[in-house]
């Protein structure tokens, strides 16, 4: 699995992490491929505790394997070496740390609000940057339909049918979002 | 006017801090002790229509009868407490009104359906008496009810009590 974290964005200064030389890839085969088309697979959110709030995915050819408890741990445990273990050992001063990885099939985008909530989002190689989107789910979506929701709040649960379905609409609605031919 | 949020999480909370307190040590609330919460917040939305009244109301001419009240509440006043205007205003000219605004303020982010339909009750017993409040400074005593079927729309029903 080839990994680099992706420099934060268009602005001159810093660049937050250098980009990881891989020192082992494992090459995914996968016969007969076909197009990639732009895509978001799945998303996750945590909360500040590592609890998994929300999942749905839209093209997710292959599972874990796993059950999905297992899942969404090894996924919070995944991100908090990674954020810690890039904030060691970057050589600079660190920014916002942590933003993204890739593979030769997906990337993953990573987005923490200062409350402590994690948005994960799986999509194919062509979205460089999914931080605006992430971060308008937050704002948009998630304050207005549960913070301010007065059910869900003093639970966190996030049993809104109206987020689910406005965040699907959202999901489905973005330029690079395309269903993947079955 | 303020921003909205503010009053968005006030109302939220005295909702909740209403019902905790009267549900203190008992396992479950039964329907009386429902009926007290939802008159405490009526009894407390009904003071804040009285003065909120008095301020919208200070540079405006009298009004000539009962329907226009019930016109200057469905335009001027739902637009500066609500920020949307009521939808939809019936009467049987009989004294019963009522009032359909179908993007309530207080329920947009509650759900968009069916689903909470029956936490609505509690968040509308306050708006309840704003207007309540607001139509007694005018001259109006009234019994106000709100029903919801499907959110956020919902329709305030005004029985003006004749003496």
């Amino acid at each position: 699995m080839t990994r680099r974290s992706t420099p934060s964005s268009e602005m001159v200064a810093n660049r937050t992490t250098p980009p990881l030389e891989p020192s082992l890839s494992i090459a995914r085969e996968r016969a007969g491929t076909g197009e990639t088309q732009m895509t978001v697979h799945n998303l996750y959110i945590f909360d500040r505790n590592g609890n998994c709030l929300y999942y749905n995915e839209w093209n997710r050819k292959k599972q874990a394997g796993i059950s999905k408890d297992e899942e969404y741990k090894l996924m919070y445990g995944m991100l908090f070496s990674i954020r810690s273990f890039v904030s060691k050992m970057s050589p600079l001063d660190m920014k916002e740390g942590f933003l993204s990885f890739q593979t030769s099939r997906y990337r993953l985008h990573y987005y923490e609000t200062p409350s402590g909530l994690k948005f994960v989002m799986n999509t194919d190689l062509s979205v460089s940057n999914a931080r605006e989107t992430l971060q308008h789910i937050y704002s948009n979506l998630y304050v207005e339909l549960i913070v301010k929701n007065p059910v869900c709040s003093s639970a966190p649960s996030l049993d809104s049918e109206v987020f689910s379905s406005r965040l699907d609409a959202f999901i489905r609605a973005l330029p690079y979002y395309s269903p993947r031919a079955a | 006017m303020a921003d909205e949020a503010l009053f968005e999480f006030l109302h939220m909370e005295i909702v909740s801090h209403i019902y905790k307190e009267q549900q203190s040590g008992k396992a479950e609330m039964d329907n009386k002790d429902r009926a007290v919460c939802v008159s405490v917040l009526e009894g407390m939305g009904f003071r804040v229509g009285q003065g909120l009244i008095e301020r919208l109301t200070r540079d405006s001419p009298s009004f000539k009868d009962e329907l226009d009240i019930m016109k200057f509440i469905c335009k001027d006043f739902w637009t500066k407490v609500f920020r949307r205007q009521v939808d939809n205003l019936r009467t049987n000219h009989q004294g019963t009104y009522v009032l359909q605004d179908n993007k309530f303020a207080m329920l947009t982010q509650l759900s968009s359906g069916k689903q909470y339909l029956d936490q609505a009750p509690k968040y509308l017993a306050f708006s309840c008496g704003v207007v309540r409040g607001a139509l007694s400074n005018l001259g109006m005593e009234s019994v106000v009810t709100a029903e919801v079927s499907v959110m956020p729309s919902c329709k305030f029903q005004v029985v003006i009590q004749k003496l």
